[in-house]
Order: structure tokens, then C-alpha cells, then sequence
């Protein structure tokens, strides 16, 4: 400030040439140190009080000196920070009476011949209120004006005038300026990952701001400030040290200059230049896309006004959480203090719902969430894989819990990568937006695998180590088994989660570089990931990975050498054989030699519970049991079931939906029911079935496979699907239509996805032949879907 | 002046890059390409599936080079590209009528 009023008021004491502007604004901008909103306010300052000199003396030899006339600075310079190349913005406001051409001149030639760059306008009260009624640039221009000289009254009037103007037509008008919003962002790029970006025109830069004061000018919404003005002015200061390297205005900041700017801020070098405009570019992004969501609520809002005063409208998500005005909220029964999981719950819902959250859920998160004890229980887990696994919805639901710093609380790793730039050019996106856009790739993909959980996790993690020094495969491996091991992964499939980390870039490394048809080459291929579940893993994770990176990372051509190479290795490798089931407990034993049915409930950990059903076998029994699981809102997490002599012997973990304890004697006498017909699963399920929520993305379609030779005494069919409620009661049942028989099954849910594996035979207690294969698993798809 | 084209198998790439810069050979252009020859396409199994592989990935390399030249450059590209196995791939060569570099309008051996 003192630098400001010290200037100006030298630059008013002598006589404000143009000479001794020019000289005293280059001493302004060789000053060392880093341009700031101190050394905008300076200029602005000293520009102030030579166009008001060259104002005044023009006034003085026309006759205007009498009122009526102003010089009025808009758009930045009207907000009082001038950056070292931008244009002076100036409007010679009149009201009307007479011609004021001699005087536009006069007051125009000084400036241009002083070669500082001018963009002016002359018009009167009138003829400013009518354009800015009509165009939006001009608005915006004209709601930052400031008298400079002349007559402040109408100055004055004319800012009141457009102000009072624009709130009377903020309704009709302000789609008109999201829709240039939105135009913008499309055709100037995003700050956030752009390698050269656009600081005034891009999504996230400086334009951004003074639409939303616009919106707040209207009085339509608010938007958050504290951390946006300071993004704001962050990105000024870059657009300033580009202005003072280049010696000229302009926004792009292209990568021959980056390395010179980042010196003229004091920052380390062009890293982390493009760190700091992303970071502020993302608290600006956040901020419009939060205040247009507030002024869109309030222009609908107005529209059905009659109905005002009635109470808000939510549609519950699931328990404490809930849809208002499209926005997922926290109910008021919601209570972060106590509920750790309740953050990871209310991001996978709305995501999945297809919604953002709302802002201020998430600041009630962030000021009372507990940290989740380490290691996550496992329906912590199951809900984090559910939200990675929700597609594109899930890039503006984490973005918005980073914003909140929730992230990092979660997932400390993130630090490292977070708004971190990728100085390359087959990149697109920043690291973390990256690591975010291959879990949405790989989303689509999760049939291809049988462990989806493990491919999500392993997407988000596979470039963590990139924030670290040295190979960033080999760096993230220590980084993402951290991260594993939190979330409550066990060894084996944090070790899966580390090769997926350590060889993401093997499979296209070795299909280009290496020759496929050399034996070593599949050897080395298949020594590194070891069984093909692994090796499946690496390949969906290759094209997720390939696909979040940008078009020139992938093409047809190396998809196919990367096909080559991976059914090479796949011969080479035998699958991953299932581990074999537990031996029957004492209790089991007793149970099963009993022969009736007998039903037991023990509790597991925390929120599982473990359900035992001995039964003697018929067909059906499994379709029945998952049925009455169902019924009773028990959702299955695991499965092991097995007939032995007769007998079926199942256990099942599950996970009460509604925290309630699961009842022995209500599943025993729904079981009789259903066997006896008194109770009709099927229409209870439909009934419930109807009022589910369709996920915003639909999932990928259901997928069944043989797996051939898996087993000598059954035919293993393995069903990939979405998991929802009642599956297995309908895979179950599409069996037992065929009349085939469950010898064996083994069910897992990861994440929102579920993995069955049936061992079956036909009614002769035989293997199924090709054909009924074909029509079970077709059966089995349709079930599932 | 001739163009040497060569489609070679692709991990042979940086090898012939190499071998072609120590020549002496100032540029050169790669594309990804796919094709089939001699080989034809071939059928292979996979977890019990049939895939027809009729169209084997490849690289093509194209190198501008003065007449007298254009043999030794064809023998390096063999040379360097060769595993003697089936599906090595081809290297012709075609007379170029006219060369200009764009940047200065140099024309002929000087554009190269």
C-alpha cells in the first residue's frame, strides 16, 4: 500500500508527463522481488494519476471542465490492479449534451503516443446502460468501473444504474452467462492440466472470477472467498512474471517461458510454477462449479415459488444421507463425530447416484469426521472400491473431498501427486487427475478380471510414485503397499497390488522393445507377474492406464502387440487355482450327520456376521437361502458351499444393511416357508427391485465364463456382475430352472462388484454338455443383468 | 535421390535407429503400420479361444538419401533389423523426383 500511495503521490506532485510516467512506471516494473498484488495496486495507482493529468488538461482547452463528462477505468484496472502488459481499459463516460469528440482525442493521442496500449470507448449514461442490458462483456466490464476524473456523480449513477439493471434481470440473464462459461472452458482449455495453459481465458483462470462476481454481483449466490481470492491473486502474480519475462501482455503460458517465469516468482523451477496454477486453478474451478450449482438452485427455486415455504424435499440415499435440490447432503440424523465411514459411504452413494456433494456436507465432514481406524474394516473398503468404481461421476465427488483436504486424510500418499504436473507430452492430465481418470477407465473394464477391487485400487495407486525421486514404478511400490495395507487388504492381495504398482508399464514396454517370438521374452513376462490373474490384472490395468493418459499413449496398433504379447504369457502361466475349502468344522459335522435343517448365527468382526445353513441338499436350496438372505437385508460378502453326502453345508458372511442383528429362528422359519411355498421370494424381491436406484452410470453388463478344466467332477461357471440385492437369489434360481445342481460355490462381493463361482452338474450328477453350457450361462447373463 | 522404405518387426526399431544414425543418416520418418506377407495370418489358441492374427504389427521407416547412398542404407537397415526368423519384414527403394525443405526452399541433396 505504501508503495502505491508513495508513487501515485510522486506522480501527482510533478507535472505527470507522459516522460516522467514512462520512466517511473519502467522503475515500477524492474524492481526485483515478485510481482504481487502490492505491484498491481502500484501501477494502477500511478496510471490513475497520469491518464487523470492528461484528463484534466484536456477538459481545460474544450470546456468540459464544467461536469459531465468522466473517465471511467473498467474490467481490472477498474478493480485497481494493472498488470505490467495489459491493456489500459478506459470509457469516456458523457451525458449526452453536446459532442465530446474533440475531447476524446485529447484525452486518447497522449496515451497511444506514450505506446502503453489503450482500449477505449466513449459513450454516454445511455447508451453504456443499453449494452450492458445487452451484452454480457460489457456487463461485466462495467460492473468493475471506478471513476478516475471528471464528474463522479455519473460515474456513480452509472454503475448504480447497470447494477440495479442486472439484479432486476439476473434470472433471464445469468444461463447466458453459464453458457459462456461453459463455452469458454471448452475452447480455452483447463488450467488444471493443461501443459501450456491459458491464465485468463481457461477453465480454473482468471476469467472465472469475474464471472463469478457477476453472480454475486446479482445477489442471485454467494461464493466461497477465503481461498479463492487467494487462488486468484496467485495467478495474477504468475500472469505477471509472464508479463515481465516476455515484455508483452498475453495469457498463455508456453513452455519456453515457463522455466524464466518460475525465477522472476522465486519458485524452484517449472514444476513448480505449473503446481501452483493448477493448485489455484482447482480452488477457482471448485468455486464456480459450487456457486453455479447455488444459482441454478435459486433460479429453479424462483420458478416454483408458489410452492415456497413447503419443507425441503430429500430422497434418501441410504442411512444419514440424502438427495436435496440435486446435491447429495447429510441427513440430520447423519453424525460424523461417531460415523468414520460415513465420509467413504456419502461419496460412493453420490457418486454412484450421479450427484456432487454439497458444499456444505462436506465442510460438516470436514470439521467432524474421525479418522477410520487402520486397518479399514472391510465395509470401509468395500465402499471406497464401490466410489472408484462409480465412473466419470467419481472425478467431481473427489475433488471435492480434496478441496476439503478429505483426501489426504484418507489417503496421505495423495500429497505427494496432488496438483502435481506432467511435464511431457503424451500426458494430459496432472498426476492425480490421472491416477482418478484410469480408475474411471478402468471402471468399464471390471468383467475383464476377477478381482475388480484389486484393478481399481492398483489404477488409482499405479503413478503414486511420481511425487518421489528416481523410477516411479519401482518408488510406488513401498507407497501404494502403505496404502494397501491401511485399507485392510491382506498380504497376498497387497503383494498383487505392488507387482500391479511396480510392472504397469511392463506389458507395453516388452510388446514394443522386445521380440514376442524369443522364449525369454514371455518368460521374463511371465516370472514377473506369476499366474494369470495377475496377468490379467496388468492388462485391463495397461488400457485403463493407456486410455487416462491421453490419445497419442494409445493406439490400435499397440493394443495389439499388447493383445500378442499377454495370450503369449497367458499360455506360459497356469490360472490361479481357488484355494480349496475349509474342512468341515466339529459343529458342521454334527449338524450334517443330524440331518435336518438347522441354521446358525455367530458374530464375525465388527460388522460381519457369519450365517451356517445345514439343509439336507435338493435342487434350489442355494436360490432359497440367498433368498431369504435377501428378504431379511443381509447382504452377502462371501460365500463357501458345498455338498456333502447329501447334505449342504453353506456359510455365508454378510453384512446387515440396516445394522440390525440377523435372527437364527426368522432365517430357519423363512426357509420352511419358501421350501413349503407359503412364502414367494421372487415377488417380495421383484416388489423391492422396483424401487431401487439405478446407478447414474450403468454398470458393465454381466459376463459368465466356463472355466474349462478348473475341476474333473463339475462344470465351473464363473459369473462376473454388479452386485445389488437378491443376485444370488436369481443366479440361484436360473440354476435350479435348469435343473442343475450346486456341488460347490464359492461367492465374493468387491467393492460394488460381485465374483461367483458355481460348481455344477446335471440332474444325472454329470458334467453339463457344450450346449447346456451355452444356455445356462445365457440364463446365468440375463439373471445377473 | 531415392526413399528407402523399410517395415521392420517393431522392437527392432531402436536398432535400426541407431545403426542409421552412425551411418550417418540425418532423419528419418516412423509410422506404426500393420500387415502381413510371406507369413499370411495365423491362427493361435488361447484359454481354450480361437484368434486369427491376420494382421502382424509392424514399423515403417522411410529415409530420404542421396543415390549413391542408397545401397549402403538398405545394407544397414537389413543388416540391423534382421532375427532370420519368418515376418523380418521388407526394405525397398524408389527414385524421389523432388526434395525441398520447407523452412529454407533448399532444394535436391542440399534439402536432405
Amino acid at each position: 500500500m505504501s508503495v502505491a500511495s508513495k508513487l501515485s503521490d510522486a506522480a501527482a506532485r510533478e507535472s505527470a508527463g507522459s516522460g516522467d510516467y514512462l520512466s517511473l512506471r519502467r522503475g515500477l516494473l524492474a524492481r526485483p522481488g515478485r510481482p504481487g498484488l502490492a505491484s498491481r495496486q502500484a501501477l494502477s495507482a500511478l496510471t490513475d494519476a497520469w491518464v487523470a493529468e492528461i484528463f484534466a488538461a484536456a477538459c481545460a482547452t474544450t470546456g468540459h471542465d464544467k461536469g459531465g463528462v468522466a473517465l471511467v477505468a473498467v474490467g481490472g484496472y477498474g478493480r485497481g490492479e494493472l498488470s505490467p502488459g495489459s491493456d489500459l481499459d478506459l470509457l469516456l463516460l458523457h451525458a449526452g449534451k453536446g459532442t465530446v469528440a474533440s475531447l476524446a482525442e485529447k484525452v486518447w493521442y497522449p496515451v497511444w503516443d506514450s505506446g502503453v496500449r489503450l482500449d477505449h470507448s466513449v459513450r454516454t449514461f445511455d447508451e453504456g446502460r443499453k449494452l450492458a442490458g445487452q451484452d454480457l462483456a460489457v456487463l461485466l466490464g462495467l460492473l468493475d468501473s471506478r471513476h478516475v476524473a471528471g464528474d463522479p456523480g455519473l460515474v456513480g449513477r452509472l454503475r448504480s444504474t447497470v447494477l440495479a439493471d442486472w439484479r432486476a434481470a439476473a434470472r433471464r440473464r445469468l444461463p447466458a452467462l453459464r453458457e459462456a462459461w461453459d463455452e469458454r472452458g471448452a475452447r480455452h482449455g483447463d488450467l488444471r492440466h493443461d501443459l501450456e495453459p491459458d491464465l485468463k481465458e481457461g477453465r480454473g483462470g482468471l476469467r472465472d472470477l469475474v464471472a463469478l462476481r457477476a453472480v454475486v454481483a446479482s445477489w442471485v449466490a454467494d461464493r466461497p472467498h477465503r481461498d479463492v481470492d487467494d487462488a486468484v491473486r496467485r495467478l495474477a502474480d504468475v500472469r505477471d512474471g509472464l508479463h515481465l519475462v516476455t515484455g508483452r501482455g498475453g495469457n498463455r503460458l508456453l513452455l519456453q517461458e515457463q522455466d524464466q517465469v518460475a525465477a522472476r516468482l522465486d519458485l524452484t523451477d517449472a514444476d513448480a510454477l505449473l503446481r501452483e496454477v493448477v493448485g489455484a486453478a482447482s480452488a477457482v474451478t471448485h468455486a464456480a462449479e459450487v456457486t453455479w450449482r447455488r444459482a441454478d438452485q435459486v433460479i429453479r427455486a424462483s420458478r416454483t415459488r408458489y410452492l415456497r415455504g413447503r419443507r425441503p424435499v430429500l430422497r434418501l440415499l441410504g442411512p444419514g444421507l440424502a438427495e436435496h435440490d440435486g446435491e447429495a447432503v447429510l441427513t440430520a440424523q447423519a453424525d460424523p463425530t461417531a460415523d468414520a465411514g460415513l465420509v467413504l459411504r456419502m461419496a460412493a452413494r453420490a457418486a454412484r447416484a450421479g450427484l456432487p456433494l454439497a458444499p456444505s456436507s462436506v465442510d460438516r465432514l470436514a470439521a467432524d469426521t474421525t479418522a477410520l481406524p487402520e486397518p479399514w474394516p472391510p465395509a470401509a473398503r468395500d465402499t471406497f472400491v464401490d466410489l472408484l468404481g462409480a465412473g466419470p461421476p467419481l472425478v467431481p465427488v473427489w475433488e471435492a473431498l480434496d478441496q476439503a483436504g478429505l483426501v489426504e486424510r484418507l489417503l496421505p500418499e495423495w500429497a505427494d501427486v496432488r496438483h502435481l504436473p506432467q511435464r511431457n507430452a503424451v500426458h494430459r492430465y496432472s498426476v492425480d487427475r490421472h491416477l482418478l481418470e484410469t480408475a474411471v477407465q478402468a471402471a468399464p473394464l471390471v468383467r475383464g478380471v476377477r478381482r475388480p477391487d484389486l484393478l481399481l485400487v492398483a489404477g488409482l495407486l499405479h503413478d503414486i510414485g511420481k511425487g518421489s525421486a528416481g523410477d516411479h514404478s519401482e518408488a510406488g511400490v513401498p507407497l501404494a503397499v502403505t496404502a494397501a495395507t491401511r485399507m485392510g487388504f491382506d498380504d497376498e492381495d497387497v503383494r498383487v497390488i505392488g507387482v500391479l504398482v511396480r510392472h504397469h508399464l511392463l506389458l507395453p514396454d516388452t510388446a514394443t522393445r522386445r521380440d514376442l517370438d524369443d522364449p525369454a521374452t514371455t518368460a521374463t513376462v511371465a516370472e514377473a507377474v506369476g499366474d494369470t490373474d495377475v496377468l490379467e490384472l496388468l492388462h485391463v490395468l495397461t488400457r485403463a492406464d493407456a486410455a487416462a493418459t491421453g490419445p497419442a499413449a494409445w493406439s490400435e496398433w499397440k493394443a495389439g502387440l499388447v493383445d500378442d504379447l499377454v495370450r503369449r504369457v497367458g499360455l506360459r502361466l497356469s490360472g490361479a487355482s481357488a484355494p480349496p475349502l475349509p474342512p468341515l468344522t466339529v459343529e458342521q459335522r454334527r449338524l450334517a450327520a443330524a440331518g435336518g435343517l438347522a441354521v446358525l448365527v455367530e458374530p464375525d468382526e465388527a460388522v460381519t456376521w457369519t450365517v451356517t445353513v445345514v439343509a439336507p441338499d435338493r435342487v434350489g436350496l442355494f436360490a432359497t437361502i440367498a433368498g431369504v438372505l435377501a428378504l431379511n437385508r443381509l447382504s452377502v460378502r462371501s460365500a463357501q458351499v458345498r455338498t456333502e453326502s447329501e447334505m449342504a453345508v453353506d456359510v455365508w458372511t454378510v453384512v446387515p444393511e440396516r445394522d440390525h442383528e440377523p435372527r437364527a429362528d426368522a432365517l430357519r422359519r423363512d426357509i420352511v416357508r419358501a421350501q413349503s411355498g407359503d412364502l414367494d421370494l421372487t415377488r417380495q424381491l421383484d416388489g423391492r427391485d422396483a424401487s431401487r436406484r439405478q446407478p447414474h452410470v450403468p454398470p458393465p453388463a454381466p459376463r459368465v465364463d466356463e472355466a474349462e478344466g478348473a475341476s474333473e467332477t463339475s462344470t465351473v461357471l464363473e459369473v462376473r456382475a454388479h452386485d445389488r440385492p437378491g443376485l444370488l437369489y436369481r443366479l440361484g434360481r436360473a440354476l435350479a430352472l435348469m435343473g442343475v445342481s450346486i456341488r460347490a460355490a464359492r461367492v465374493s462381493t468387491l467393492g460394488a462388484e460381485a465374483v461367483d463361482v458355481f460348481y455344477v452338474v446335471d440332474s444325472t450328477g454329470g458334467l453339463l454338455d457344450a450346449g447346456s453350457v451355452r444356455e445356462v450361462s445365457r440364463l446365468l447373463a440375463d439373471a445377473a443383468g | 535421390m531415392k526413399l528407402v522404405t523399410a517395415v521392420i518387426k517393431p522392437f527392432k526399431l531402436d536398432d535400426v535407429k541407431n545403426a542409421l544414425e552412425s551411418f550417418g543418416v540425418n532423419g528419418i520418418t516412423v509410422s506404426e503400420a500393420s500387415g502381413y506377407g510371406r507369413q499370411r495370418g495365423h491362427t493361435e489358441v488361447y484359454r481354450g479361444a480361437e484368434y486369427t492374427v491376420d494382421l502382424v504389427p509392424k514399423v515403417r521407416i522411410e529415409v530420404l538419401v542421396d543415390d549413391a547412398d542408397a545401397d549402403d542404407v538398405i545394407e544397414v537397415i537389413v543388416k540391423s533389423s534382421q532375427t532370420g526368423k519368418i515376418g523380418d519384414g521388407k526394405v525397398w527403394s524408389i527414385p524421389v523426383e523432388a526434395v525441398v525443405r520447407v523452412r529454407t526452399g533448399e532444394r535436391g541433396v542440399e534439402a536432405l
